[in-house]
């Protein structure tokens, strides 16, 4: 092995690369969190704790874009779970049609977001949209109470088709003899799916509601499309706000709000893996 | 044969003294004294490639003509435009300015930017220079500051409703009423007729934010009264602006269908086929609803919502001009400037994008602004919500428009405007 010590230069440039573009950018944003700099001028002062304290004690926005991701969150990740499990049960089976229509629920995952936010936009537009056209009534994302879910409806359609082809991949790796073993016990239809094809989907559906819940956190190009920028609160969710507060000349504050979104994410994930391994009876 | 391996704890090492390095490589974040605007330097040769950064990529043509007669003039020089998106102006191009990479000559938006660039020491100081001279004195202020004109704002827009005068002719108000109950009365009049009196993009935040400059014109206690409440010393749950959300209440039925659920887009559609007399946003819609296939001739009508009105309009000078203090090429930068100075110039540009300008003597063509420039001369008010220096003020005051045109108590909106307004403080 001594012979080889050369080999150790190999991860030198992929650790340079990470040092550089992902280590000191972060270490950068943990020292800007403790300052009021505008992101602009030459000075700034350092702040201490400051602005961690104004976010968790008087910050009713960063609050309330807390409160919108979550809500967004949540019904993103249970409506696209169930849909897009739905539709792989439905299209997993190779018959007349079910690869067309695959591909067509497919279809909007290739799509840019910005485009995406602009067919929804013409959706929900009240006067020439078309729910409007079809005789739907409603605001829509002029709502206050309920905007943040016509845009968790429009993430759900983006990328349920991406899901469904998870779903499909997790379906095909079931064994044949399971269910045949079932068939033979006599479960009818119902019961091979809640005692065969779900459980057997855990790691599928594990990887599924940790993929959205990263999509979910990053619609911030979805949200911004069909808003507007800045969004108005009852459509700020943590990455917009940030977004704004950066926008606002307050970089120190925005470095300090992305560390409290970190902070978010982490908790939401650990919590889930949580969730994931009591499922899984470990 | 010896075997070295790293263990865990030789990896953690390795990590932690990298991560040590790192903080303390990171340490080096801005510092320094603030600059404040530098002068003079205006000496050199007018040559080399000039950069000429701003945000309006659908300017860009015009911008090509203007600049192929300032070369005719000047040989020696080429002038790049570094266009950025207006959205990212602030965050990635201001920055890439300041540390003088692009940007020669630069523009900034009225208001907070204008401010920021200001406190950086980024603008060179033009007063004095002949150039400013070439402008309307009473339309440059939002380009100077302590005294000193460090900027040139370009573009004139007035910030007020557009309007369809053979609609409201047809329906016999050719001419409006300047009082307020006389506004609802010609509103109500066109809805009786199966007219949308006004359309309003309440859903976009930029568009639909810009009738609060209209509604408070009057109804405000002084004409920086933005500026104040922002500063604490007036308040959003003050009877001016109740009384300003109020009236927004009284409009709410003239509005379209869903307003607070409105695009720009949309609205722009109703007003262009015919169906809205009225589009709540600015004169800067004017070249859009053409493309969108309006026909009809355009006029411009602020609400008045005072028995004695101070203001009859709102107008914006913005697009502000200037030479960057950290460029070696300022020469060439104010010749670039003194160039788009000149009258003749600046009719091009202004007839080439739909913009009035600030250059006093300029002669419009173009259809539209010939219909808008007897506002030229009318009282207008300085458009009073890019008083604002902090954008989450003035999302949380305008929001509270919105929110009472979409059944919000007017109490109840201001109040909640005025948490943000205490704790963005």
């Amino acid at each position: 092995m001594r012979r080889h010590w050369g080999l150790y230069l190999f991860p030198i440039p992929a650790l340079a690369l990470y040092l550089a573009f992902f280590v000191l950018p972060a270490v950068q944003g943990l020292q800007y969190a403790i300052t009021d700099w505008d992101g602009f001028s030459p000075t700034f002062n350092r702040v201490g704790t400051g602005n961690f304290t104004r976010i968790v004690t008087a910050d009713d926005q960063f609050a309330n874009a807390l409160g919108n991701n979550l809500t967004f969150l949540l019904s993103v990740v249970s409506g696209q779970t169930v849909l897009a499990l739905g539709l792989a049960v439905l299209l997993a089976a190779r018959s007349r049609g079910s690869t067309a229509l695959r591909a067509l629920f497919f279809l909007p995952t290739v799509l840019s977001s910005i485009s995406v936010a602009f067919v929804w936009r013409f959706v929900y537009d009240p006067n020439l949209g078309l729910l409007h056209s079809l005789g739907v009534p409603g605001v829509f994302l002029g709502d206050e109470d309920t905007a943040i879910l016509w845009v968790a409806v429009a993430q759900i359609w983006f990328h349920a088709g991406q899901m469904m082809v998870l779903f499909i991949a997790g379906l095909h790796q079931i064994p044949a003899e399971l269910y045949e073993a079932a068939h033979v016990d006599g479960a009818g239809r119902r019961q091979r799916f809640r005692f065969v094809t779900w459980p057997m989907l855990a790691p599928t559906t594990a990887l599924v509601v940790a993929y959205t819940t990263i999509q979910s956190f990053k619609a911030f190009d979805l949200i911004l499309g069909l808003a507007g920028n800045p969004p108005r609160s009852s459509l700020d969710i943590l990455s917009t706000r940030i977004y704004t507060t950066f926008a606002n000349s307050q970089l120190g504050y925005a470095a300090a709000e992305s560390v409290v979104f970190m902070i978010a994410i982490g908790v939401v994930t650990w919590m889930q893996n949580r969730a994931a391994r009591i499922g899984a009876g470990r | 044969m010896s075997h070295h391996v790293f263990s865990r704890r030789d990896l953690l090492r390795a990590a932690g003294l990298a991560g040590g390095a790192v903080a303390l490589a990171a340490c080096a974040g801005p510092g320094g004294e603030a600059t404040p605007a530098a002068s003079g330097g205006f000496d050199g040769p007018v040559e080399g490639e000039l950069s000429f950064a701003h945000w309006r990529a659908e300017d860009k043509d015009v911008f090509d003509q203007v600049i192929a007669s300032f070369v005719g003039k000047h040989p020696k020089v080429t002038v790049r435009q570094d266009i950025s998106a207006s959205a990212d102006y602030q965050s990635t191009a201001l920055t890439k300015i300041r540390g003088g990479g692009v940007g020669d000559a630069f523009t900034a938006f009225r208001g907070a930017q204008f401010t920021t660039v200001a406190s950086a020491g980024v603008w060179t100081d033009l007063t004095g220079q002949p150039l400013v001279g070439a402008y309307e004195p009473a339309l440059i202020a939002a380009g100077a500051q302590g005294g000193r004109q460090l900027g040139l704002p370009y573009q004139l827009v007035f910030n007020m409703p557009v309007t369809n005068p053979d609609l409201l002719a047809r329906h016999g108000y050719a001419d409006l009423p300047r009082t307020w109950d006389g506004f609802l009365g010609v509103l109500d009049g066109l809805k009786g007729k199966g007219v949308t009196p006004i359309a309003w993009p309440g859903g976009d935040s930029g568009n639909g934010g810009q009738l609060i400059n209209s509604m408070v014109m009057n109804n405000a206690p002084a004409d920086d009264a933005f500026a104040q409440v922002e500063a604490g010393t007036l308040k959003v749950t003050d009877d001016w602006f109740l009384t300003t959300l109020r009236q927004y209440e009284q409009l709410r039925p003239y509005f379209q269908d869903g307003a607070t659920g409105t695009a720009n887009e949309a609205a722009m559609q109703l007003f262009a086929t015919g169906k809205a007399a009225f589009l709540a946003t600015g004169s800067y819609a004017a070249g859009p609803v053409r493309k969108l296939g309006a026909r009809f001739p355009f006029g411009l009508y602020a609400p008045i919502t005072v028995a004695n009105p101070r203001y009859t309009g709102i107008f914006n000078a913005t697009f502000i001009l200037g030479v960057n203090a950290n460029s070696p090429k300022r020469a060439a930068a104010l010749a670039w400037l003194t160039h788009l100075s000149d009258p003749a110039v600046a009719a091009v540009y202004a007839n080439g994008t739909s913009q009035h300008v600030t250059v006093a003597g300029v002669e419009y063509t173009n259809p539209d602004l010939r219909a808008f420039a007897p506002w030229l001369t009318e009282k207008t008010l300085l458009a009073p919500r890019f008083q604002f220096n902090d954008l989450d003020i003035r999302t949380a005051v305008e929001e509270a428009a919105v929110k009472v045109v979409g059944g919000t108590k007017p109490e109840e909106a201001a109040e909640a405007a005025q948490r943000v307004v205490d704790q963005k403080r």
